[in-house]
């Protein structure tokens, strides 16, 4: 296990390697930061001279590999926006993403592990019908909608929670929320085939027969293994949360990495979108890394050499 | 019966969850929402909160280039000179200025001032300040300053700006962003990255907090030269959704909303104590014309015709909400060298237009040419090619994404017209012009007058304020005949208040708290 651990670690050089060269040249060949940050009536003179400060006048390679140079020294270069260290600011926003992530996953698993069961406990019933059709609903409803409406519905009318901004726990709720419906939606599907399937295991029967009571045999046997997908999809899901809460976050003016990135893109500054999407892909690989140690804890079948 | 005990089981446990953190979520949301009204602007509290679309850069005044940051900075950092809300140079931090020569002006300042750290202020700190945002070419606002030679310190309360020539536009640059004035003994001793998480103005208000992409929070300055502010504390928050800035202001989490979007003006307006106001902004929406010999746009008669085909008041009606003001100049009033016979009038004639159009030698269809827009003023286009092919015009609508739109203006890679919302932050009509002057037009328009170009030229260093106005109401006469650009309409500011504020908002769309005044209850 710790042998597995490290060498995982030591993959994830070449991954970052690539990641840091896709998104140099995806930044440099969109567009022109200059441009965004002088104003209209500025001349060709004023944008030369600042193109020479930032050093864009040089050739591609010669800037990426002084890119890498300053990164593997954790520095991504300074933000042209804000003038202050890219890899800082992105830091800085980290938290707030993660709080944002851990509540959604909170909310999601707490609305699609008693649902997920119960649907697969009572399958092919009315009961059934009516989770699967919500989970439906929760999926295809659109983030930023189902954001809105619920500003609308629990701020402006009934004024029982902040519009936006992030505070003590009542900010977290609507957002939270609205992160872990579509992630509840998708959680309880799983969870329901996946018990499912266990459900009907040699294994569970035998359980039953020995006389073992209904819910001892649920929860102990089937409900454990049935876990192992949902982790997967928890895991996946968790770096997306991380990473792209882009519009909830934008909905809610929640001051995250997603909000980050997204002002960064729009004002092209590279180095934030450099720094952002580099500590993404980290998080990406060191998430997976843990992924597969949970699968070891909860199915002691799973080796790793 | 067991199956129906675990059902049971299942739906209490899932019925007890829910309720446990619904109430979880009320009780303290009921908490947080009392502290949040608290902090809006009940009549006890002082606090001001205004929601902007956009955050700040940074507290460098130098190196900013939006209106929202100058919009925040204003109150923590004072000019020499200051605009009143009619564009009036009033006295800041500087009493008295006189031009000694055609290159030096001689500024008296202010005895008694002090920054928030509690250092004096004087003619040292007007020195670093304006020094180093005209040499250091890093600076975003560098380009408005770099013509400045010289800050000589005359005494700790005199000092003479130098000029590299006749500058006419030297108040209107000391009275804008980029002249911001910092304090020189603080930033030497404790380096600029500490005053930048730590900045030090002499104004009204004090810095307090800024947490990025979220809120800036400043507090009053007890010893402000001009008396105690008005407000305890001013909060500018950023919400770049406009939907949510809506429903903030009517939730009462703000005071003041900019930016609402025509969409929900009824809306807003249909509250008992919430309120729109608007004001002109300086931002012009206009159409340039490539006149590179071979473009179509070259022929002054298809140019009048693209200007008689559009109806502007129309387009304001529609897709501003009624918020813009037609005009066929775009130096506005408010601006230096304004001509007021050219502001609110606008030319519309179809009829007209397809004649203009076939005595150009063009059958209905055959007049092709692309339009350029930023994906901002798309609606605005899709309406203005909508009128134009009816005219009998063929429209190609470009329309960008906002960086790539300003890669192609720098890169002056546009066809036959573009169409953009210029912004002047001097005040002054050499702004909107210089980009017709020979050299700038090269490329882009192509424009080529040699009579404008005498003009302006002479503008640019023309100390005495009376001729030069009078040459650019020349300029602007000929504009509106040769049209090398037609111009829609002048856009508004458009903001939500509600009803415990006075809000006017003003035409350089500044926030300066204290002119925000709280109604008395």
């Amino acid at each position: 296990m710790g042998k597995y651990v490290l060498k995982s670690l030591l993959q994830i050089i070449p991954v970052l390697f690539i990641v840091s060269l896709i998104v140099f040249i995806l930044v440099r060949v969109t567009g022109d930061p200059v441009a965004l940050m002088l104003p209209e009536t500025a001349t060709a003179e004023d944008r030369a001279v600042l193109t020479q400060a930032l050093g864009l006048d040089q050739p591609l390679y010669t800037q990426y590999v002084k890119f890498l140079g300053s990164a593997i020294q954790g520095d991504f270069g300074q933000s042209f926006r804000y003038n202050q260290p890219a890899l800082e600011l992105v830091l800085e926003r980290l938290p707030a993403s993660f709080e944002l992530a851990v509540a959604a996953m909170f909310f999601a698993v707490l609305m699609a592990v008693p649902l997920g069961v119960i649907s697969a406990v009572k399958r092919n019933t009315f009961t059934d019908l009516i989770i699967s059709g919500i989970s439906v609903i929760g999926k295809a409803m659109p983030n930023f909608w189902m954001g809105i409406m619920l500003i609308l519905l629990f701020s402006v009318m009934l004024g029982v929670l902040p519009v936006s901004g992030r505070g003590g726990f009542s900010h977290l709720i609507l957002p939270a929320f609205t992160l872990g419906v579509g992630l509840a939606a998708q959680m309880t599907r799983l969870i329901r085939s996946s018990m499912l399937e266990i459900l009907n295991q040699d294994y569970i029967r035998t359980a039953r027969s020995k006389g073992l009571g209904r819910m001892v045999v649920i929860v102990k046997h089937a409900f454990r293994n049935g876990l192992i997908p949902v982790v997967t999809i928890m895991s996946l899901q968790f770096t997306s949360l991380i990473g792209g809460t882009l519009i909830t976050e934008t909905v809610f003016s929640w001051p995250g990495l997603g909000q980050l990135l997204v002002v960064a893109v729009n004002t092209h500054d590279m180095a934030i979108v450099q720094a952002a999407v580099f500590v993404i892909a980290v998080i990406v690989v060191v998430t997976n890394i843990l992924t597969d140690v949970a699968y070891r804890l909860l199915d002691p079948r799973i080796k790793y050499d | 019966m067991k199956k129906r005990q675990w059902t049971g089981m299942w739906i209490t446990l899932l019925a007890v969850v829910m309720v446990l953190s619904a109430c979880g979520g009320k009780t303290t949301s009921t908490n947080d929402g009392a502290a949040t009204e608290g902090t809006g602007s009940g009549s006890a509290s002082t606090t001001l909160t205004i929601a902007a679309a956009t955050d700040i850069e940074s507290f460098d005044p130098h190196n900013n280039n939006n209106t929202s940051s100058e919009a925040v900075l204003v109150n923590v950092f004072d000019y020499l000179i200051k605009n009143d809300s009619e564009q009036k140079k009033v006295a800041g931090l500087a009493t008295s200025w006189d031009q000694v020569d055609d290159t030096t002006w001689r500024f008296k300042l202010r005895e008694g001032v002090t920054f928030h750290n509690g250092d004096p202020f004087t003619s040292a700190d007007v020195k670093y300040t304006l020094e180093r945002v005209a040499k250091d070419e890093t600076l975003k606002q560098n380009s408005y300053f770099k013509n400045i030679v010289e800050v000589k310190v005359v005494d700790d309360y005199t000092v003479d700006i130098i000029t590299d020539g006749p500058d006419p536009l030297l108040l209107n640059r000391l009275s804008k962003m980029g002249a911001g004035i910092l304090p020189a003994k603080y930033i030497a001793d404790n380096g600029f990255d500490a005053f930048l998480k730590q900045p030090v103005g002499t104004g009204p208000y004090k810095f307090s907090k800024w947490t990025k992409d979220d809120r800036v929070e400043l507090v009053k300055n007890e010893s402000y030269f001009d008396g105690e502010p008005k407000w305890n504390e001013v909060v500018f928050r950023v919400i770049p959704e406009a939907s949510t800035r809506v429903s903030e202001l009517l939730a009462g989490g703000v005071d003041v909303a900019s930016s609402i979007p025509s969409t929900d003006i009824a809306r807003i307006e249909g509250e008992a104590d919430k309120k729109i106001v608007k004001a002109p902004i300086q931002r012009v929406l206009q159409l340039i014309f490539r006149q590179t010999e071979g473009s179509i746009t070259a022929d002054p008669k298809v140019r009048e015709a693209i200007d008689l085909a559009i109806d502007k008041q129309g387009i304001v009606d529609s897709i501003a909400g009624g918020a813009g003001i037609v005009t066929r100049t775009s130096v506005t009033p408010g601006n230096f060298g304004a001509d007021p016979s050219l502001y609110k009038t606008s030319l519309y004639d179809q009829e007209k237009a397809k004649q203009l159009l076939q005595e150009a030698g063009y059958a209905e269809g055959e007049a092709e040419m692309t339009i350029s827009v930023s994906a901002q003023y798309k609606e605005q286009a899709e309406v203005v090619a909508a009128m134009l092919e009816q005219a009998g015009f063929k429209i190609n609508l470009d329309v960008l994404e906002a960086s790539a739109f300003s890669e192609r203006y720098s890169s002056k890679s546009f066809k036959e017209i573009f169409m953009i919302g210029i912004g002047n932050s001097l005040f002054d009509a050499s702004n909107n012009y210089n980009r017709y002057m020979l050299e700038e037009a090269k490329g882009e328009s192509d424009y080529n007058n040699p009579e404008v170009e005498k003009l302006l030229q002479s503008a640019l260093v023309n100390m005495d304020p009376a001729a030069r106005e009078k040459e650019y109401q020349q300029v602007q006469q000929i504009f509106s005949e040769e049209r090398p650009a037609v111009y829609l309409y002048q856009m508004e500011g458009v903001y939500g208040t509600n009803a415990k504020v006075n809000f006017a908002p003003r035409s350089d769309e500044m926030f300066y708290a204290d002119e925000i005044t709280p109604v008395a209850q």
